[in-house]
């Protein structure tokens, strides 16, 4: 069977507008959101003549990657909405029909087929990016900002790449990597917890910038007991990043593998972490099973899910949730035959898990080119309107809250964009 | 009332404000604030302080909804104003919420930020119950009791 999809230019300028009078409970500068993420932006020349390194946060070192074949580092990084919305967006090829950014006056405001939509705002980049630590190395590869978040990359390989056939299918972070290498030569492997913890000194410094902390890396699947060296690694960083605060607690997240109980019991009480996110990636054993080979092989679907399912016993409800990649249950061939289908699958295993004190939150999947499943079309607009929704109603039923992880701490979900107003 | 008036009305100290929005089901709630400050052009500036709040949901509907919020005005003097108007956007992030952030700590003390919101002025009506009872006598006569005009 031929399943590979030709990729088709994205041509339903009609579907937000459907949307929006589909759903009209659904917030639009939501809908917008998604569908900007599922098509991508482009730049014109206009609107890059606003763009200002010196204010402005450009493209920086990543860990996840872009669907431009090439990464151009001067574009801007994302994009904020005029309600506080981040849409975290990369460029896409013209001939995908992304939406268009471009410059009316002195303002930005995105465009589609000549019909302008909204306003945005570029993020602006934190005074820590023009330092650098007493080791030499540049503040902006140590750390990486959201418009309120601090990103911390623990470390840009995958163990599940090791093998072929590990990495998960949707995933491109080794061969993004090996594309930054060639223009980000400085960046550490992994960042030295001494620079962690002078780069966090010095974004501290400025007064009402950053809410919070984002750690996150490849999975290691090395140690004694399997991720223990990943877990050590991750309370390294914290330790340092802790050093900064007069409380043992900080605002901060970690996504990472499913660790054990003994491995979770030491992040709590070693550090001053207060939340912890480990992704399922798609809520389905068998789809798991083939989407996500690494992690079914050395854990597996059951095994991972317990193991969140422990975690709320030690962060607590509505500090412990799950990730998946939206959309990424249809891919062809195995996926679910039908977006019905899968939007119940998906909801109700999220059920499951939200009986249990788990949250689940979803992006919108991007086929990157970097990925196995870089030929695959993304699902609808409105899929992810119904998954949003259906992600947001299951929070409201079981009475969970995202705090961590939501619009304004993260705003790469357009679920939890919702929860502003739980 | 011009604009620089009403702005100016806002920002005097001891004007009670009041910011009014609505509940998911259309109760209205009030919030007697401090923290309403005249913005750019026709809009009004409303700081809150607490993610949380109901008001901060409230708005965050407004903007999402495109519901109507108004702002009531107490003079010292004892006018009274009613504002209404559209949160037109949320400042959270960047350079503008910095400095609103490091200013609204140094004026309160160890407080949170978690939004400017920018409401959009459309309209200021001015609450005069006294003119409003002579208009009332004027153009709807029917509007009254009998013994308010019977013969003693
Ligand atoms: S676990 Fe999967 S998604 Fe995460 S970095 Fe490894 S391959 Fe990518």
């Amino acid at each position: 069977m031929n399943y590979v999809l030709t990729r088709t230019h994205f041509d339903d300028t009609a579907t937000l507008r459907e949307a929006w009078a589909k759903y009209p409970d659904f917030p639009r500068l939501i809908a917008l959101k998604i569908d900007v993420q599922r098509r991508g932006v482009h730049y014109t020349d206009g609107a890059l003549t606003l763009v200002d390194p010196a204010l402005h946060q450009l493209r920086s070192a990543n860990i996840f990657g872009t669907r431009d074949e090439k990464v151009r580092y001067l574009l801007p990084d994302s994009l904020l909405l005029r309600d506080g919305t981040s849409i975290v967006v990369d460029p896409a090829p013209l001939e995908w029909g992304p939406y268009v950014v471009d410059r009316v006056d002195d303002r930005l405001f995105l465009f589609d087929q000549g019909e302008r939509l909204e306003e945005v705002e570029l993020w602006h980049k934190p005074a820590f990016y023009d330092r650098s630590t007493s080791s030499g190395v540049p503040m902006n590869l140590i750390a990486q900002a959201r418009p309120q978040r601090i990103n911390i990359f623990q470390s840009s390989f995958c163990y599940f790449w090791a093998k072929d056939d590990g990495g998960c299918q949707f995933c491109d972070i080794v061969n993004f990597t090996k594309q930054q290498r060639e223009v980000l030569s400085d960046r550490p492997e992994r960042p030295r917890a001494r620079d962690i913890a002078e780069t966090v000194k010095e974004a501290l410094k400025e007064k009402g910038r950053f809410t919070t902390f984002c750690l996150t890396g490849g999975s290691v699947l090395k140690g004694e007991e399997l991720f223990d060296l990943e877990v050590s690694h991750y309370i390294e960083t914290l330790q340092a990043i802790g050093e900064n605060f007069t409380t043992k607690k900080f605002p901060s997240q970690l996504v990472a593998s499913a660790f054990n109980e003994k491995q979770l019991r030491r992040l709590w009480e070693e550090t001053g972490l207060t939340s912890y996110t480990s992704d399922l990636e798609v809520l389905n054993e068998r789809l798991f099973e083939w989407i996500c080979p690494g992690k079914a092989k050395h854990v597996g679907y059951r095994e991972w899910r317990d193991r969140l399912i422990r975690a709320v016993d030690i962060f607590g409800r509505g500090n412990v949730n799950t990730g998946i990649v939206g959309g990424v249950e249809l891919a062809r061939p195995l996926g679910f035959q039908g977006e019905g289908e899968a939007l119940e699958a998906t909801l109700s295993e999220a059920e499951y898990l939200a009986e249990r004190g788990v949250t689940t939150i979803h992006t919108v999947w991007v086929p990157r080119p970097g990925s196995q499943f870089r030929d695959q079309v993304a699902p609808s607009l409105d899929y992810y309107i119904r998954l949003a929704s259906g992600l947001h109603r299951l929070r409201v039923k079981y009475g969970l809250s995202i705090d961590f992880d939501d619009y304004r701490r993260c705003g790469n979900h357009p679920d939890t964009d919702l929860a502003r107003l739980l | 009332m011009s604009l620089a008036e009403f702005h100016a009305l806002i920002a005097a100290p001891a004007t009670l404000k009041i910011l009014v929005t609505t509940d998911e089901d259309g109760t209205p709630r009030p919030a007697v604030s401090d923290f309403i400050a005249p913005g750019d052009g026709g809009t009004l500036l409303y700081f809150e302080p607490l993610e949380s709040s109901k008001t901060q949901r409230n708005l965050t509907r407004a903007i999402w909804f495109d519901r109507p919020v108004s702002v009531v005005v107490v003079a010292a003097d004892g006018r009274r104003f009613t504002a209404r108007g559209r949160p037109q956007r949320a400042v959270i992030a960047g350079p503008r919420f910095q400095a609103h952030y490091a200013a609204f700590r140094a004026d309160r003390g160890d407080v949170d930020l978690a939004a400017v919101w920018v409401i959009d002025v459309t309209g200021v009506e001015g609450l005069d119950l006294g003119a409003d009872i002579a208009t009332e006598e004027r153009e709807r006569p029917f509007f009254r009791h009998l013994d308010r005009i019977a013969r003693a």
